[in-house]
């Protein structure tokens, strides 16, 4: 680790005068710093100016209602806040189990909003600094002829990682929007936010270096669910995890929007399960087994994850399931 | 003395607590050092920042296989506080093998000097598994081979677990405090004595000119035993320099270069009958030793069960990678694995209960009966018949068996009973997590007949009596007779001079709860008693002789029962209950007795479902040399543990350490394969295994 200022902006305007200092070559943003700090301490980022915007922003009104009958999030309410709040479990319950669901207890209760949403992925060979991989300027993916067991099966080349965000495909089905200061834009959706590694390698988001997410705003989506699938029930990642909004009128579901995560560079929305879903009744397990059958078709495995094919389905099924307040192991 | 063992909570979380009662010399008292090591008080040799310490590190290299081209030693000596940059070789054979090192003034100057010197490799060709370069099974002796041929049914199957990391909590390291003509080494270590023997050369000095301490230690696994390649350049460091040293691996370095419990493969072909009674066994293994010569043994047959006639051959197999260590009881994990899930498997053929049918091939006559009280205990009579159930939940249960020797080992104590009345226990052996300072403590008390709270157990040094190191469950078998004999001396010494100034026999007196009693009558207090000694107290002796009569004879048999549900849809396996049956001879501390069984079923949990270290195909190095990719059990994984301790006609002290980690894995795969239907013969089993089996029929 080098050598670096440290600085702790009172707004959020501040900040972006920080950023855009240009005394700093590599001014870079700390929330939680669980992501920011590891990649200090393994040699992958090595800023000269920590810009820790913790105790910045719009809390302690972390969470509240919009007029919409949605959710506006601050960019700094972390994962148990998210996890705990009533009326996240209320208005999104989907977007209350991915946060429940990330992680530890210990991470939960400081890594905030906005930063998972922008961690990195975690390649074991992007985050170990002896690989010099094409995401760190490479000119090889290590994955493809390597070790790939849980990397994408959707979406990859020339890179395969993963989206490691629990939060983003369940914002996303739930209409999400990031809010952002100090650039051009005031705001983006989640679905926009993210682009695959053929539009750039370099890095996973389409945030520009002086833009902060302010917070994140959500439409309303009671009728939704997350499921996710993992090796070890503490922490460890998801193998696969399935985030499912439906509109539904009396007991058929109308319209549908499903995003898969870990299983593609980005959140990965399955509009082909979307399509199939509606019309079907919520109640009719045959039917929702069959509209959750094609998950995974256009999969793209590489040597050793084509498994996660397999879960997908079960997954997005299981998420459906949980909207309709359903035991996803009965039906 | 520790005045605050009375706070912690006395009852354990297990649920079979009433079983085990009366069983122990101590049944409720928590380990001594309990509330040092969960406050951080205990100080461990990591923790020792010796004030003008030097810190020294190796240089590493980064691929299976690679030479070293270049390194910039003068870049890295340029880098503030850097002191010295070292190149020993420049082969690498393995991801993590050392090529040179550096010292520096402070942990940071150090990682700086070592990605200052900035090597340059040539990358080899690598091997990164046992199966690279596997030799082919040699030819089966005819009699096996016909009598194979000729049973009414034949299984033939390969199993094979993966390299697994002792992943000790505490790293590999050693403190050196070199002042010249002197020297204090702070160990983590399970042989104190081991460290003194291997590391005086290196520091230049004589065994008696330098003492070795060892406080606590954050886990071994058979890991740590002698000075270790970070002993000997924190001696030659220190030796050079004349100042302390401080050499600690980093997480990394603890997986790469540590040592691991090796790889195997297990081929076999078993012919049986319809009964499912084997007639004829054909075993072949490989180990997979990285670049070792050997050390990559499995043990199957295992000689708990009757496996007919049985031919078995071994070949260590080697690759691009660290080399094995003893890992807490090496070999048998792997052999139990294949051992056990095998039975289900023929038992599954044959149509019979698996339990049965080890009733039939096992003649020890303890496990004979803890198949019964286990199978009572976990429900056996729940279980499905394997492959019938259909829900998307299913149920699995399964069993695994156990036992070790006693291994006998030189071993000395001494009690020294003050005139205030305080006793110290002494002996140089280590506590590296399993209760041997709690177990030293209970047994010089209820020897002595005086409380626990008068004695301060006095361990960890070389200087102090020798005894064992901590491997092969050798610790309390071998000094608990010597501690026994040493407390009997002491009190004997007690009661001759008590004795002499009443104008007594000292045969008439004996000592209990803190009071010299004749017949009925209390005499005198313990420390009024103690005043009464000579000015220098007096001093117990015991060792293995003297301690005979308290030796455990015979082996630790034991028996696992597991209860687990697999999620047939995503091939996720919940561990939900286990009962470990086993047998120890006399209880000393019950608490810390019942955790060496419930720290072994974990580590065979963990074994099982998720340990795995892998190395790139390519590259050879290590994707995972982290605790979060290299996945180790967690709290939300663990199940509910009940361990029962065997003592039923058993006297003496028996071994504990190894054999309660020696079944779990293969009760918990003979339970998937009752669950699923499927066998799943390749450790961990994970969820992709686990479905692949389940549509492939075996795996
Ligand atoms: C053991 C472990 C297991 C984990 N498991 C999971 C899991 O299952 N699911 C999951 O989703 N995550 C998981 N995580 C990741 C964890 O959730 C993220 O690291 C965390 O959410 C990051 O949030 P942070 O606030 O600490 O971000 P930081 O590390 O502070 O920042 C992350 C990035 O976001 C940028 N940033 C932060 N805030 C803003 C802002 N307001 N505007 C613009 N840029 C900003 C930073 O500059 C940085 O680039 C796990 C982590 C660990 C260590
Ligand atoms: S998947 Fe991406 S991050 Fe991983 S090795 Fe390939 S290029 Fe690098």
């Amino acid at each position: 680790m080098k050598a670096f200022a440290f600085a702790r902006p009172a707004s959020f305007a501040e900040a972006g005068e920080l950023l855009a200092d240009r005394r700093y070559s590599l001014p870079v943003l700390k929330a939680g710093g669980m992501d920011v700090v590891d990649h200090m301490k393994e040699g992958l980022l090595e800023p000269d100016l920590l810009i820790d915007i913790r105790a910045t922003g719009v809390r302690p009104a972390g969470i509240s209602r919009t007029d919409d009958g949605g959710l506006r999030i601050g960019a700094m309410t972390t994962l148990a806040e998210i996890a705990a709040s009533p009326i996240v479990r209320a208005t999104a319950p989907v977007v209350a189990d991915a946060a429940g669901s990330a992680a530890t207890p210990q991470v939960r209760n400081v890594a905030t909003a906005a930063g998972n949403l922008l961690q990195r992925p975690r390649c074991w060979y992007y985050r170990n600094e002896q690989f010099h991989c094409l995401k760190k300027g490479g000119h090889t993916c290590y994955a493809v002829e390597g070790e790939n067991k849980f990397h994408a099966i959707f979406g990859g080349g020339p890179c395969h990682i993963v989206h490691p965000s629990n939060l983003a495909p369940a914002l996303a089905v739930c209409g999400g929007r990031v809010h952002l200061t100090g650039g051009d834009r005031p705001s983006l959706s989640i679905d926009d936010l993210y682009h695959a590694p053929a539009q750039g390698v370099w890095s996973e988001h389409e945030l520009e270096k002086n833009e902060i997410i302010t917070h994140i705003t959500i439409g309303p989506a009671s009728r939704s669910g997350f499921y996710a699938v993992k090796e070890k029930q503490s922490f460890d990642w998801p193998l696969v995890m399935a985030s499912v909004m439906l509109r539904t009128q009396g007991s058929s579901i109308t319209a549908a929007r499903v995003s898969a995560g870990a299983v593609a560079p980005i959140p990965w929305r399955l509009p082909a399960v979307e399509a199939a879903l509606a019309g079907v009744r919520v109640d009719d397990d045959a039917g929702l087994r069959k509209a959750c059958a094609g998950a995974a078709d256009g999969a793209n495995p590489l040597s050793d994850n084509a498994y996660k094919a397999s879960l997908l389905p079960v997954a997005v099924r299981r998420a459906v399931l949980r909207a309709t307040g359903r035991d996803e192991k009965e039906a | 003395m520790s005045e605050q063992r009375d706070h912690l909570p006395t009852i354990m979380p297990t649920s079979n607590r009433p079983i085990n009662a009366g069983a122990a010399l101590d049944d409720d008292t928590a380990r001594l050092d309990a509330v040092a090591k969960v406050t951080g008080r205990a100080r461990y040799a990591r923790d020792r920042y010796e004030p003008n310490a030097l810190f020294a590190a190796f240089i590493r290299c980064p691929f299976g296989a690679a030479t070293l081209t270049g390194l910039d030693e003068a870049a890295a000596k340029a880098v503030p506080g850097v002191v010295d940059v070292k190149r020993t070789g420049d082969e690498g054979r393995y991801h993590g093998e050392p090529v040179g090192f550096v010292v520096a003034e402070s942990k940071h100057a150090l990682r700086r000097g070592l990605r200052a010197v900035a090597p340059k490799w040539k990358r080899g060709s690598v091997k990164t598994t046992i199966t690279d370069d596997a030799g082919p099974i040699p030819a089966t002796e005819d009699d096996v081979a016909e009598a194979i041929a000729n049973a009414d049914h034949v299984i033939e199957a390969v199993y094979s677990t993966p390299v697994q990391t002792h992943s000790a909590l505490e790293t590999h390291g050693v403190v050196v405090d070199h002042r010249g003509d002197t020297a204090t080494v702070y160990a983590s270590t399970q042989g104190t004595f081991s460290v003194r023997d291997g590391i005086g050369d290196a520091l230049g000095l004589a065994r008696s000119e330098f003492e070795v301490r060892c406080e606590y230690v954050g886990g071994g696994f058979g890991a740590k035993f002698g000075p270790g390649k970070e002993g000997m350049l924190a001696a030659e460091v220190a030796r050079r320099h004349e100042r302390p040293v401080y050499v600690f691996c980093d997480r990394a370095e603890e997986h790469l270069d540590t040592g691991n419990r090796p790889s195997s493969r297990t081929h076999v072909r078993v012919g049986f009958a319809k009964d499912g009674t084997p007639l004829a066994t054909r075993v072949h293994t490989w180990g997979g030793v990285g670049v070792a010569r050997r050390g990559g043994g499995a043990r199957i047959p295992s000689q708990r069960y009757d496996l007919g006639s049985v031919q078995k051959t071994h070949e260590d197999v080697q690759f691009n990678a660290g080399g094995p260590r003893a890992m807490r009881a090496p070999g048998w994990p792997q052999g139990a694995f294949a051992e056990e899930l095998l039975l289900d498997e023929i038992a599954t053929v044959a149509g019979v209960d698996p339990l049965a049918l080890r009733r039939r091939l096992d003649g020890d006559t303890a496990r004979r009966a803890m198949y019964d009280l286990g199978a009572d205990l976990i429900g056996w009579s729940r279980r499905a018949k394997t492959g019938t159930q259909s829900s998307v939940v299913r149920r699995g249960f399964g069993v695994g068996t156990t036992s070790w020797p006693r291994i006998p080992a030189r071993a000395e104590a001494e009690v020294v009973v003050h005139r205030d009345g305080s006793v110290e226990a002494r002996t140089g052996t280590q506590d590296i997590g399993q209760g041997q300072r709690t177990a030293m403590g209970v047994i010089a008390a209820t020897k002595l007949g005086v409380p626990l709270r008068l004695v301060t157990v006095m361990i960890g040094r070389s200087s102090y009596p020798v005894g064992p190191g901590s491997g092969g469950s050798m610790t309390l078998p071998n000094t608990a007779p010597a501690m026994m004999a040493a407390a009997l001396d002491a009190r004997s010494k007690v009661l001759e001079h008590v004795a002499r100034r009443r104008g007594m026999e000292a045969n008439e007196l004996t000592i209990a709860d803190g009071y010299v009693i004749r017949g009925e009558e209390r005499l005198v207090g313990w420390e009024d008693a103690c005043r009464g000694l000579p000015d220098d107290g007096v001093t117990g002796r015991g060792d293995g002789r003297s301690g005979a009569a308290h030796r455990g004879e015979g082996t630790s048999a034991g028996v696992q029962f597991v209860e687990l549900t697999v999620d047939s849809e995503t091939g996720v396996i919940a561990v939900e209950r286990v009962v470990a049956i086993q047998a120890c001879g006399q209880v000393v501390s019950r608490k810390t007795a019942e955790s060496q069984i419930i720290g072994g079923v974990i580590q065979g949990i963990s074994y099982a479902l998720f340990e795995d270290k892998l190395l790139d195909r390519n590259l050879g190095a290590m994707v995972n040399p982290n605790l979060e990719m290299y996945k180790i059990v967690g709290s939300r994984d663990m199940p509910h543990i009940e361990p029962v301790l065997w003592t039923q006609g058993q006297t003496g002290v028996r071994s504990l350490g190894e054999p309660p980690v020696v079944p779990t894995a293969g009760a918990i795969a003979a339970a998937v394969f009752n669950a699923i239907g499927a066998p799943v013969r390749h450790l961990p089993l994970t969820p992709d295994k686990v479905l692949a089996a389940q549509e492939g029929g075996a795996a």
